[in-house]
């Protein structure tokens, strides 16, 4: 199993590492001498086949532990894509609904979603927090956020 | 008007009333502000120049230090307890302060990191007090060759980085040096890696990387574990340090006070490379390098005092030379500007209550520092007691805020996503994240430093070889590369 994780992953860093070549070797020399603006990249990216190829090789035992951690995180798959569905709303509505609505909906949904079941502490923290942090940020910093729909 | 003269005037003008008063308003606004996601010195000082147009120089100047010292241990506190280092000087910090506060020691985590900057922060104003005049003309010799061979040291770093497999932390390394070739090429202004992407134009921020591999990706740890508490609840904000937690701090307190004060005066060096440098010459001295990330003392001390030594240290370029030497140093040179006082090697002839008057109120900065936070981290330290389920979703809002707040574009928050998913698939699969940060942060300067070398020795690769500072370093990070590997080897087949 640990052999085969290490394999998978060698062979995706090496099709990463042959992209970003074809994308070195694009970049436009505009410097006349031997190093240019491509230089490091392509170096980089010959680096990262050399490892990869290297970790394809190696013989590594990985304990009991690592393959927990990965089995347990496999589990917890719908909370972790979960999250992530609800960081990429609270992303999208950020600007167009403004920080502070966007904050509030997205603190409460969260951690209900994570279990949090004091619902009246849960809600009066996701109107506090966010709307504490932007009047700091706003008023006192003068870093401007996201108003959004609210008449501020 | 000789130093001793100067020196006394200095001290009048720091401790009057009006030097203490503001020296304890900047050192409080800038802890305010550092702890904030996303702001580091830079935006405190930046917030500060409005405020202090119609100050005198020296009251002005004196609020700087403060805020300047402030921001750099509030940036510490989020490493500590959330693992989200907000600015880059401060990512060491969290590799053993986060782990210890999440075995219950929150408090001690934080006065360590509160006592190992009061003394690095000391220690190196007593040197910019003794040294700043002969140290400038040290950190003029430093040119592009020396440079590329100081970067390339701190990269070195990364095999001593990683606990496991050398390969891992090397790959991880040169992901961090693919990340840092995005954007437009400072010298030739060809865009490398954008996809025609006006975001990416320039480059990606440290903020998003930090935060996503840092931050993002505890958060998906923390998900899985949603319902663990941690250990020793009561204990958490103790602020309780055993006589042999001092002895661990003495050592690294000493040397890197030293270290990262010489670091420092370097231009573009700075804290963040100090702040490793000093993590991982710890980790190679000491006896039992193994509990380094697992929480260790020196591990927080050795980063925090260096970062505070540094942070002094960069105010050597800067007042005797005209010089900034960091993002930080350059606003304050603004500051300077704004205040009509053009810093250079006249300053300390001309004004020398001025610039005695800022370097001791640097001086009682730090101990207002230390007075005023030590009190204050019970209280702080109690934001791990907040039930894991909201904690996670207000982490999300703080990361999500702190990146906003310097890009203003949501584009930024997509890509912190994705270093997030990066960084816990990093996890799961042994891939240490520091060696990628470390990567990211000298990468790019050292690809400058290389090729302005080159263009100055006509691509003749022995300039390296014929300057012996430059050379001397190559030596020593040829060393510190191998050695770990070679005695790893050694380890493995015994």
């Amino acid at each position: 199993m640990f052999r085969s994780a290490n394999k998978m992953i060698s062979m995706i860093l090496i099709v990463i590492a042959i992209f970003y070549l074809y994308l070195a070797f694009q970049i436009p020399a505009f410097a006349t001498g031997m190093f240019t603006a491509s230089t490091m990249p392509k170096a980089a990216g010959f680096l990262l086949i050399l490892l990869s190829i290297f970790l394809f090789f190696i013989k590594e035992g990985e304990s009991e532990e690592d393959q927990e951690k990965r089995k347990e995180a496999g589990q917890h798959i719908f909370y972790l894509g979960g999250v992530g569905v609800m960081i990429l709303l609270y992303i999208t509505l950020l600007e167009p609904v403004g920080f502070i609505l966007a904050s509030t909906i997205f603190i409460f949904l969260c951690s209900l979603f994570m279990g949090y079941r004091k619902h009246i502490v849960n809600a009066v923290t996701s109107i506090v927090f966010p709307l504490t942090l932007y009047l700091v940020f706003t008023q006192l910093l003068n870093i401007s956020l996201p108003p959004g729909i609210l008449p501020l | 008007m000789g130093t001793f003269d100067g020196i006394l005037s200095g001290l009048s003008v720091a401790f009057s009333v009006q030097g203490m008063l503001f020296v304890l308003i900047g050192v409080f606004a800038g802890t305010f502000i550092g702890m904030m996601p996303g702001l580091g010195p830079i935006s405190a000082i930046a917030i500060m120049i409005p405020l202090t147009y119609n100050m005198e120089p020296t009251v002005a100047l004196v609020l700087m230090a403060g805020v300047y010292y402030g921001a750099v241990f509030g940036g510490s506190t989020s490493s500590i307890l959330l693992n989200a280092p907000g600015i880059s000087g401060t990512v060491a910090t969290a590799f053993d302060g986060y782990p210890m506060a999440q075995n219950g020691q929150a408090g001690k985590a934080l006065a360590i990191a509160a006592i190992s900057s009061f003394a690095g922060g000391t220690v190196s104003v007593v040197l910019l007090m003794l040294f700043a005049p002969l140290l400038a003309s040290v950190a003029i010799v430093f040119g592009p060759p020396e440079y590329f061979a100081l970067m390339l040291l701190g990269l070195t770093a990364i095999a001593s980085l990683s606990d496991g497999s050398t390969i891992k932390a090397l790959i991880s390394a040169v992901l961090g040096l693919m990340f840092v070739t995005i954007g437009m090429d400072s010298q030739t202004g060809t865009t490398r890696f954008t996809f025609n992407n006006s975001n990416l134009l320039e480059g990606i921020d440290f903020l998003v990387i930090a935060l996503g591999l840092f931050a993002i990706a505890e958060i998906c740890n923390l998900i899985v574990n949603r319902k663990k508490t941690i250990k020793n609840q009561g204990n958490i904000g103790s602020l309780k340090l055993s006589k042999q937690d001092f002895k661990d701090m003495s050592g690294p307190m000493t040397r890197q006070s030293f270290l990262g004060f010489i670091l420092g005066v370097l231009p573009g060096a700075g804290a963040t490379i100090a702040s490793f440098i000093g993590y991982i010459t710890e980790k190679k001295i000491a006896k039992r390098p193994e509990e380094f990330g697992k929480g260790a003392v020196k591990g927080i001390s050795a980063p925090e005092t260096a970062n505070n030594a540094a942070t002094s240290g960069a105010f050597v370029p800067l007042l005797s030379l005209g010089i900034p030497g960091s993002g930080t140093t350059a606003v304050l040179l603004g500051a300077l500007l704004v205040l009509n006082v053009p810093p250079g090697p006249l300053l300390i002839e001309e004004q020398p209550d001025l610039f005695w008057g800022v370097i001791i109120s640097m001086y009682i900065g730090n101990v207002f520092l230390l007075i005023l936070n030590l009190p204050l981290i019970p209280y702080i330290a109690k934001v791990l007691l907040i039930p894991r389920p909201m904690l996670i979703s207000l982490v999300i809002m703080f990361s999500m805020i702190g990146v906003y707040s310097i890009s203003f574009s949501t584009f930024d928050l997509y890509l912190l996503l994705a270093f997030g998913v990066i960084g816990y698939l990093m996890k799961l699969y042994n891939f240490p994240a520091a060696p990628l940060i470390l990567a990211f942060i000298l990468g790019g300067m050292m690809e400058e430093s290389f090729r302005q070398a080159m263009t100055i020795a006509n691509d003749d690769l022995t300039v390296f070889f014929t300057r012996p500072i430059a050379l001397s370093m190559l030596i020593v990070a040829l060393l510190s590369f191998l050695v770990p590997i070679i005695r790893q080897k050694k380890t493995t087949s015994a």
